[in-house]
């Protein structure tokens, strides 16, 4: 990876900061969040000023009582949203990357987005509501579709214990197309027509659905799962990156890393599915950024790319339902244009390096 | 003295095919010893089965006396570090990076590098002359420049035992010369090394035992002379008879150091 080593290497990224590079990011994304959080709180129909928005948080007053309303059922919860789903998807991608060994890993481009939502599909078409607060069993299905995909992709696609881009996309595309279609073969099973097929319709283009703070806690506490879960993990996938055959010699158990990441990478998968569908690329698109700027150390991107992912997601949210209002964008249709491109390049960029 | 590392009765096959057969060999503490044989005989297999990653079909092998099979992975990288030929680091990885891997024993669960790991990593690349490549990228070293450095990385695990799978492949001489000079100063530092070799004439001088293997006749062990003789090597090498003269030519050669 020439072009990110000679930006790493050079004195643009390298100097900066120094040794103390991650730590001044890290800040960096924690103040570029809360405001995107103010803005993004602000923007509608209604519009409410960021200044009043923290007026409201210090004092309890300030606002009235529509905008506090709208602030606290709509706005919020989506914005709460948008950063889970974000963090989540960055985050599955980074450890997916790490275990495949491979920049272009994605939870979408893997399948493991496509189980998620064949499994979340499931539970919507077939299953009675039953479901405890909001959506757990469709929750625990995606979880589970997540599971099995990401395993069989990764089960298809190693060749030697390395996963070669070319087997890695085609395993990926051939399971990812298989499931989401399936879901369309679901609808026809549908047994209260028509609301539960645009439920479907609106995961599948990525749309983060206007959640309610029970499901908003069920996910937080998935993704809580996850995140927490990945940080005894990273350093770990340093070492794996020399490949399986040094990571053993150097006394890991590569089997149980496999299965911690796949298990932790399908939990932050099937939550950032249940609220927001299909959204591409962005597993790609931010921890790769990252890299350019702290180097490949895993245990400096989780934090930041978790930030990074959080604040890409809003913002893409934000314009996705801002920008053309009062329609609606799907934020995933957003992320597409802008990662498809992206992916592109970086697979022009890599191929040598990656295939060879 | 107890051998560090002790392979008794040992065999190995990948599936029907056998590798190993009854094996007996023991390293001890201070020793440095090449292996040397034809192609796919098994020089990489036996490495591997000293670090635990392969184990035997029958026998065992034993790490100051104690079975491999009864050692955690991590115990066993503590004390045995293997070297493989090719790595390959899908990230760009800085070499001082890379060499920090060398402490993933040590680390506990959650744990970063210790200043003390930093030291020994430190240490690490010093003697292997590395410590002014730690800010390069590691794809883009050159082949002696990796060697070193994966060098490096075994240091850093604090080895009794350095276990190096053909190190002089796609070196030039010179490079294989200070690999050598390497070898000679990680010996004096009380690092027992064994190396698989293909390049005879770069043996004596530097390892004092040899193990040659062969895919018919039990491993021979012995001095380097006694087993640098080239009625042995043609007959282990399978020497087409009208090549003799030209082995029996190389072989007369002095040794390089």
């Amino acid at each position: 990876m020439a072009w990110e080593v000679s930006w790493y290497r050079a004195g643009i990224v390298h100097g900066w900061a120094g040794e103390h590079r991650h730590r001044w990011l890290l800040a960096a994304l924690a103040v570029l969040l809360i405001f995107a959080v103010l803005v993004a709180a602000g923007m509608g129909a209604v519009e409410v000023p960021a200044s009043a928005v923290v007026r409201n948080i210090l004092t309890g007053s300030a606002l009235s009582a529509d905008q506090r309303i709208i602030l606290l059922t709509i706005r919020l919860p989506r914005i709460v949203a948008a950063l889970l789903v974000g963090g989540a998807l960055s985050v599955s991608g980074l450890l997916f990357q790490g275990l495949f060994r491979n920049p272009l890993a994605d939870p979408y481009i893997i399948g493991s987005s496509g189980g998620a939502v064949c499994g979340a599909s499931i539970g919507v078409f077939l299953l009675p509501p039953i479901s405890v607060a909001g959506f757990s069993t469709t929750a625990l299905l995606a979880f589970a579709g997540a599971l099995g995909s990401i395993t069989l992709v990764y089960w298809l696609a190693r060749v030697d214990g390395r996963t070669p881009v070319v087997a890695l996309l085609l395993a990926g595309f051939a399971v990812s197309t298989m499931l989401s279609y399936s879901s369309y073969f679901l609808e026809v099973l549908d047994r209260n027509f028509g609301t539960s097929m645009r439920v479907l319709a609106s995961w599948l283009h990525g749309t983060i659905m206007q959640p309610t703070w029970p499901q908003l806690a069920i996910v937080t506490a998935m993704i809580a799962i996850g995140l927490a879960g990945s940080v005894p993990l990273v350093h770990k996938l340093n070492t794996l990156a020399l490949g399986e055959e040094y990571a053993t010699h150097l006394g890991l158990s590569v089997q149980q890393i496999r299965v911690a990441v796949i298990v932790i990478g399908s939990i932050l998968t099937a939550a950032a599915v249940a609220l927001g569908g299909l959204i591409s690329f962005i597993g790609l698109i931010v921890p790769h950024m990252l890299r350019i700027v702290l180097g490949p150390d895993h245990v400096r991107l989780l934090p930041a790319t978790a930030l990074a992912g959080a604040l890409f997601l809003l913002v893409a949210d934000t314009v996705a339902r801002t920008a053309i209002a009062p329609a609606e964008v799907p934020v995933g249709v957003l992320t597409a244009i802008i990662g498809g491109p992206f992916f592109l390049y970086l697979l022009r960029k890599t191929k040598q390096e990656v295939i060879a | 003295m107890i051998p560090l590392v002790e392979f008794l009765g040992v065999s190995f096959a990948y599936g029907h095919r056998r590798i190993i057969g009854d094996l007996n060999a023991t390293i001890f503490g201070n020793e440095c010893i090449a292996v040397v044989g034809p192609n796919g005989v098994g020089k990489t297999t036996l490495l591997r089965l000293a670090t635990g990653t392969l184990t035997p079909d029958r026998g065992t092998v034993t790490l100051e006396s104690k079975s491999l099979g009864s050692l955690k992975k991590r115990e066993i990288a503590k004390s045995v570090a293997f070297v493989p030929q090719n790595v390959e680091v899908p990230f760009s990885f800085t070499v001082e990076q890379f060499v920090q891997q060398g402490r993933t024993p040590f680390l506990k669960m959650f744990g970063g590098l210790s200043a003390s790991d930093y030291e020994v990593v430190r240490r690490a690349m010093e003697l292997t002359d590395t410590w002014s490549l730690r800010g390069r990228v590691f794809n883009q070293l050159s082949g002696g420049e990796r060697q070193r450095v994966k060098i490096a990385l075994g240091l850093a695990q604090q080895p009794q035992l350095l276990l190096l799978d053909e190190p002089m492949q796609h070196l030039d001489i010179g490079r294989q010369l200070e690999l050598i000079g390497l070898i000679d100063s990680l010996r004096r530092e009380g690092i027992a090394i064994v190396a698989s070799m293909h390049d005879l004439a770069l043996i004596e001088g530097t390892f004092f035992s040899v193990w040659l293997m062969s895919p018919d006749a039990p491993m021979r062990q012995g001095t380097a002379e006694e087993m640098l003789q080239p009625e042995l090597l043609e007959e282990v090498f399978r020497c087409p008879p009208n090549y003799r003269d030209v082995l029996r030519e190389r072989m007369r050669r002095e040794p390089v150091l």
